[in-house]
C-alpha cells in the first residue's frame, strides 16, 4: 500500500475521547424522541399514515406496507428504541431498531421526504457500526467492561464527514444561476415574512434576498472547515446556531434547524469533551474514567471499513447523478432528491386528470382529493414520479370500476422560481402505459430557457 | 496531547491565512464589513428608486390590503346583500299577503337584484362567512325540488340541517317563483288555491327569513371580525392572506369556473348537464349571474371599491410589487387581469342563455370554460406561489 495512504489509516485509528460521539449518541437519541411526540402530538400519525387511500412509493420499494391502524405502534417502537439509544441502553440492538423503524416510516409515503429524514437515516445507518455506548451510557453499568474512554478517530470522524458532506452539497446545490443570480426563491418567499419585528422592512428589498443567498451559499460551503478548524470554531458554531435559529423563523421547516445545530457539536473537540463530562456531578449516565481504548475485532475493522468505504463513495458520487440525465434539473427532478439540495427551489403545481375509456369512450375528471391529500396532492403535482405513479394508480382504480380499457391523461401546470406557470408533461400521452425506472421520462416537456 | 494533534490536523486543511499581522487582520475585516454595509444601502435604495414612486415596502404592506378589502368592499358587500334581502322579504311579504301578478313581478326582481348582490360576495367565503356556511344556505344548486314540496307538504322541517342545503337559498326561491307553472297564474295558484297554499307561504317566508338570517350574522360577525383580519399579517396559513386567497381562488376554480360554466357544460365529461345551470327556472337570469360573478372577481382581484368607484391595494397591486412576470416581461398582474378579461368578454359575447347554450351552443361555452381555465393556472399556481402562501383548500369535484 502506498506510503500516505498507510498513514491516512494510521491517524485514523488513533484514539480519541469517546466523549464528543456519546454526546452525539445523546443528543441525536433524544431528538429523534422528541420528533415522535411531535408527530404523534400533531396527530400527523393518522393524517400522514393511516388516512391516505393512497401512498407514493420510492422506487425499488413498493413493497414496503403501510401498518395501516397499527402504525402509531411503528412510531412507538421507533420513539422506544430512541430513548434506549439516548441512553445508551442495549446499545447495538435499539441503533438496529431505530435504524430501521425510522427508515421504514419514511419508505412509507415518498410525498412526506425530507432531506433531512434522509440525514438522519444515514447517520443512523452508520451509527449501528459506531461505538457510541462506550461513555455516559447505561449498557457500561451493566457491564462495566463495555466503558471506553478511547475510541478511533474515524468513528467520531465519519459522522463529521457526514454532516460536511451535507453541507458542502448543499452549498454546490445553491451555485446555480436563479438563486446566485436572481435570488430566487429567497425573493419570493422574504417579503411573505415582512411583518416580522424589527427585520420585517429588511425583506421588502431584493437587495436583502440577494444578501441572503449569497451568505448562504458561502456560509454551506465554507462551515464544514470552519468547524474543523480548532482557531475559527467558536465563531462557526455561532454561525450554525444564528444561520438555524434564522431560518427557523423565517420557514416552516420544523425539525431541521434543530437537528442541525445539535449535530455540528460533534465538530467540538473531543478532549474539551471529556474534561467537561467529567466535571459534571455524575448522573444517571457514568462518566467513563479508565484509559481503555476500544478496539474493533480484526474481522469487524475489515467488514466495517469495507461498508464506510461504501457508503462514502456513493454518498459523494450519488448527488451527482443528476448529470446524467437531459434536461434542467429542477424542472424535472431526475436525480433531486437524496442530494442535499435544500431550500433550494419555490415550486407549485396544479395538476388535473381526465381518465377515458377506450373501448367506451366514457371520460371522467378526476377528483384528486378522493384519494390524495393536501399534501400529496401538492407534492405529485411538481413531481413527474409521482404523475406517473399517481397516474397508474388511477387506471387501476378504474378499471376496477369497471372501465375495460383506462387511458389517464393529465394537465399539469407547473411554476418554478417565479417563472409563469406552463405544461410540465405532455397532456396527449397516456400515462397509464409509461414505465416508471431510473431511465429519461420523454413526457417531460423540455424546460427551455424561459425568460423572466 | 490528543487535543492538540487534532489542532495540528485541522490546520493542515486550512491554508496559513492566520499569520497575518493581527491590526491587519482588524483592519481588513473593517473595510469588508464596512463596504458589504455601503453596497447593501447602495443596492436597497436602487431598488426602491427603480420602481418607481411608491416605495415596494408600502406595496408589500398587507395591512394596508387588508384595510382597504374590509373596508371598501366586504362591509359594503354584506352591507348591501343584507339590504336586498329585506327588500325580498318585504316583496315577499306583500306578495304572500294578496298574491297577483303585479306583486308576484315585484318579488321576482327583489329576487334577481338580491341574487345579483350575492354573486358580488359568494367569493368571500372565509371568516364569519365559512364560520357560518353562508354559501350552503343560500346558493346550492341545482334545488332538489322533491326536498321543497315534501317540506312543504309535511311541514315538519328545519332548514338549519345539511340535508336541507339543496332544498333553500335563491334555487330554491327560484324553483318556488318560476318553477311551478308556466305562466303567472298557474304560479299564483299555487299559493292561492292549490291545497299547501299556505304552507307554501310560510315555507317561502321560511326560507327567505333564513337567508336573512344568515346574512345578518356575517355582516354583524364582520363588524367584529375585520381587526382580526386586518392584523393577521402572516403568510402561514392563519394569516389573512392565505384564508382571503384561499376562498378566492376556491370559489373562482370551484363555484365559478365549474359550478357556473364547466359543470353544466360537461367540460370534462362532454356530457350536458343543463339542469345544473344556476337560475335553471329563469333561464333568461343566468347569464347574468355570471357575468356579475366574473366581473366581482376581477374587481375584488383588482382592489377596487364594492360600488366599483375607485382603485386601491389589492391582490394585483401586491402581485405587481412582487413583480413576477411572465416569458415575455408582462407583470403576472396584468396577465391576470388580462385573462380574466377575456373571458368575460367571451361570456358576454355567448348568445341566448346558457342553460340552452350547455347543449346546443356548445362550442361558445366550452370556449368560455377553456378560458376560465387558462386563468385557473395563473391564480392558483402563479399567484399564488408568488405570495409564498400555499393552496390549503381540498380540491374540487371532477367536473
Amino acid at each position: 500500500m502506498h506510503k500516505s495512504i498507510t498513514s491516512i489509516i494510521v491517524y485514523l485509528r488513533k484514539p480519541h475521547y469517546s466523549a464528543s460521539l456519546a454526546f452525539f449518541r445523546i443528543a441525536f437519541g433524544l431528538m429523534l424522541l422528541f420528533s415522535m411526540l411531535r408527530f404523534w402530538s400533531k396527530g400527523w400519525i393518522t393524517e400522514l399514515y393511516v388516512n391516505p387511500a393512497f401512498h407514493f412509493k420510492y422506487f425499488g420499494f413498493g413493497w414496503i406496507q403501510s401498518w395501516g391502524d397499527y402504525t402509531p405502534l411503528l412510531f412507538f417502537i421507533c420513539g422506544l428504541s430512541a430513548l434506549l439509544f439516548a441512553l445508551g441502553l442495549f446499545y447495538r440492538v435499539a441503533a438496529v431498531l431505530l435504524f430501521l423503524s425510522f427508515t421504514y416510516i419514511e419508505l412509507l409515503d415518498a410525498t412526506n421526504y425530507l432531506n433531512h429524514y434522509y440525514f438522519v437515516s444515514l447517520v443512523l445507518f452508520l451509527m449501528i457500526f459506531l461505538p457510541a455506548n462506550a461513555n455516559l451510557a447505561l449498557d457500561n453499568r451493566l457491564k462495566p467492561s463495555t466503558a471506553r474512554r478511547f475510541v478511533p478517530r474515524w468513528t467520531t470522524g465519519s459522522i463529521r464527514l457526514m454532516l460536511g458532506i451535507i453541507y458542502f452539497y448543499a452549498g454546490l446545490a445553491k451555485l446555480n444561476a436563479d438563486w446566485m443570480l436572481d435570488a430566487m426563491p429567497l425573493r419570493l418567499w422574504l417579503p411573505a415574512k415582512n411583518d416580522l419585528p424589527l427585520i420585517g422592512n429588511l425583506f421588502n428589498h431584493t437587495a436583502t434576498a440577494y444578501a441572503f443567498s449569497w451568505f448562504g451559499a458561502i456560509y454551506d460551503l465554507s462551515i464544514p472547515f470552519l468547524l474543523l478548524y480548532s482557531r475559527s470554531r467558536a465563531w462557526a458554531y455561532a454561525a450554525v446556531v444564528i444561520f438555524h435559529l434564522m431560518t427557523a423563523v423565517l420557514f416552516p421547516i420544523g425539525m431541521f434547524p434543530y437537528v442541525m445545530i445539535v449535530s455540528a457539536l460533534i465538530f467540538f473537540d473531543t478532549a474539551a469533551m471529556d474534561r467537561w463530562f467529567r466535571k459534571l456531578p455524575s448522573g444517571i449516565l457514568p462518566v467513563c474514567n479508565n484509559g481503555l481504548d476500544y478496539r474493533f475485532t480484526p474481522n469487524a475493522k475489515k467488514y466495517i471499513g469495507a461498508v464506510f468505504l461504501l457508503f462514502f463513495t456513493l454518498q459523494l458520487l450519488f448527488p451527482f447523478r443528476f448529470l446524467m440525465y437531459p434536461g434542467n434539473l429542477f424542472w424535472t427532478e431526475q436525480g433531486y432528491r437524496f442530494s442535499w439540495r435544500v431550500m433550494l427551489m419555490e415550486k407549485m403545481g396544479y395538476a388535473q386528470f381526465v381518465v377515458k375509456d377506450a373501448v367506451s369512450g366514457e371520460q371522467t375528471g378526476v377528483n384528486n382529493n378522493l384519494f390524495l391529500t393536501r399534501n400529496q396532492e401538492k407534492m405529485m403535482s411538481t413531481q413527474p414520479d409521482f404523475i406517473l405513479q399517481y397516474a397508474r394508480f388511477l387506471a387501476r382504480h378504474y378499471q376496477e370500476r369497471g372501465m375495460q380499457k383506462p387511458e389517464v391523461y393529465a394537465q399539469v401546470y407547473v411554476s418554478m422560481n417565479g417563472r409563469r406557470s406552463r405544461l410540465f408533461i405532455d397532456s396527449t400521452i397516456d400515462l397509464s402505459v409509461q414505465e416508471d425506472n431510473f431511465c429519461n421520462k420523454a413526457w417531460i416537456l423540455p424546460f427551455e430557457a424561459m425568460k423572466k | 496531547m490528543i487535543s492538540n494533534k487534532e489542532r495540528r490536523c485541522s490546520l493542515l486543511l486550512i491554508p496559513k491565512l492566520y499569520i497575518m499581522n493581527r491590526n491587519v487582520r482588524k483592519i481588513l475585516l473593517g473595510i469588508i464589513s464596512l463596504s458589504l454595509l455601503f453596497a447593501y444601502t447602495f443596492v436597497a435604495s436602487c431598488d426602491k428608486k427603480s420602481k418607481g414612486g411608491e416605495a415596494d415596502g408600502k406595496a408589500l404592506d398587507r395591512k394596508a390590503l387588508f384595510v382597504n378589502y374590509t373596508a371598501n368592499y366586504i362591509l359594503p358587500g354584506y352591507q348591501a346583500l343584507k339590504t336586498d334581502i329585506i327588500a325580498l322579504q318585504e316583496a315577499a311579504a306583500g306578495f304572500t299577503a294578496a298574491p297577483d301578478a303585479a306583486k308576484l313581478s315585484i318579488l321576482r326582481d327583489s329576487w334577481y337584484v338580491a341574487y345579483l348582490s350575492w354573486q358580488k360576495v359568494d367569493m368571500l367565503e372565509f371568516g364569519p362567512a365559512e364560520k357560518q356556511s353562508l354559501r350552503s344556505f343560500l346558493n346550492i344548486y341545482p334545488v332538489t325540488t322533491s326536498k321543497v314540496e315534501q317540506n312543504v307538504s309535511v311541514g315538519n322541517y328545519n332548514l338549519e340541517t345539511f340535508n336541507n342545503y339543496d332544498a333553500q337559498g335563491f334555487p330554491a326561491l327560484d324553483y318556488l317563483l318560476n318553477g311551478l307553472g308556466s305562466d303567472d297564474a298557474s304560479v299564483i295558484a299555487y299559493y292561492t288555491t292549490h291545497a299547501n297554499a299556505q304552507a307554501r307561504i310560510s315555507y317561502l317566508n321560511n326560507v327567505i327569513a333564513k337567508m336573512l338570517e344568515k346574512v345578518s350574522a356575517v355582516h354583524t360577525e364582520w363588524q367584529s371580525y375585520q381587526t382580526d383580519f386586518i392584523n393577521a399579517t402572516g403568510t402561514d396559513v392563519e394569516g389573512s392572506l392565505s384564508k382571503m386567497v384561499n376562498a378566492f381562488v376556491l370559489y373562482y376554480e370551484r363555484f365559478l369556473r365549474s359550478g357556473k360554466i364547466g359543470y353544466p357544460v360537461g367540460a370534462m365529461t362532454a356530457q350536458p348537464l343543463p339542469t345544473h345551470c344556476e337560475s335553471y327556472y329563469s333561464p333568461g337570469n343566468g347569464k347574468a349571474m355570471a357575468v356579475t360573478a366574473l366581473q366581482s372577481v376581477i374587481a375584488f382581484y383588482e382592489g377596487k371599491s364594492f360600488d366599483g368607484g375607485q382603485s386601491g391595494k389589492g391582490m394585483k397591486t401586491y402581485l405587481a410589487a412582487i413583480a413576477t412576470k411572465d416569458d415575455d416581461g408582462t407583470l403576472m398582474s396584468e396577465v391576470i387581469s388580462t385573462e380574466l378579461n377575456a373571458a368575460l368578454t367571451a361570456l358576454n359575447g355567448v348568445n341566448g342563455t346558457l342553460r340552452d347554450g350547455v347543449v346546443n351552443n356548445r362550442a361558445a361555452i366550452l370556449g368560455v370554460y377553456d378560458l376560465l381555465q387558462k386563468a385557473v393556472a395563473s391564480l392558483k399556481v402563479d399567484m399564488v406561489s408568488a405570495f409564498g402562501i400555499s393552496i390549503t383548500y381540498v380540491d374540487n369535484d371532477g367536473d
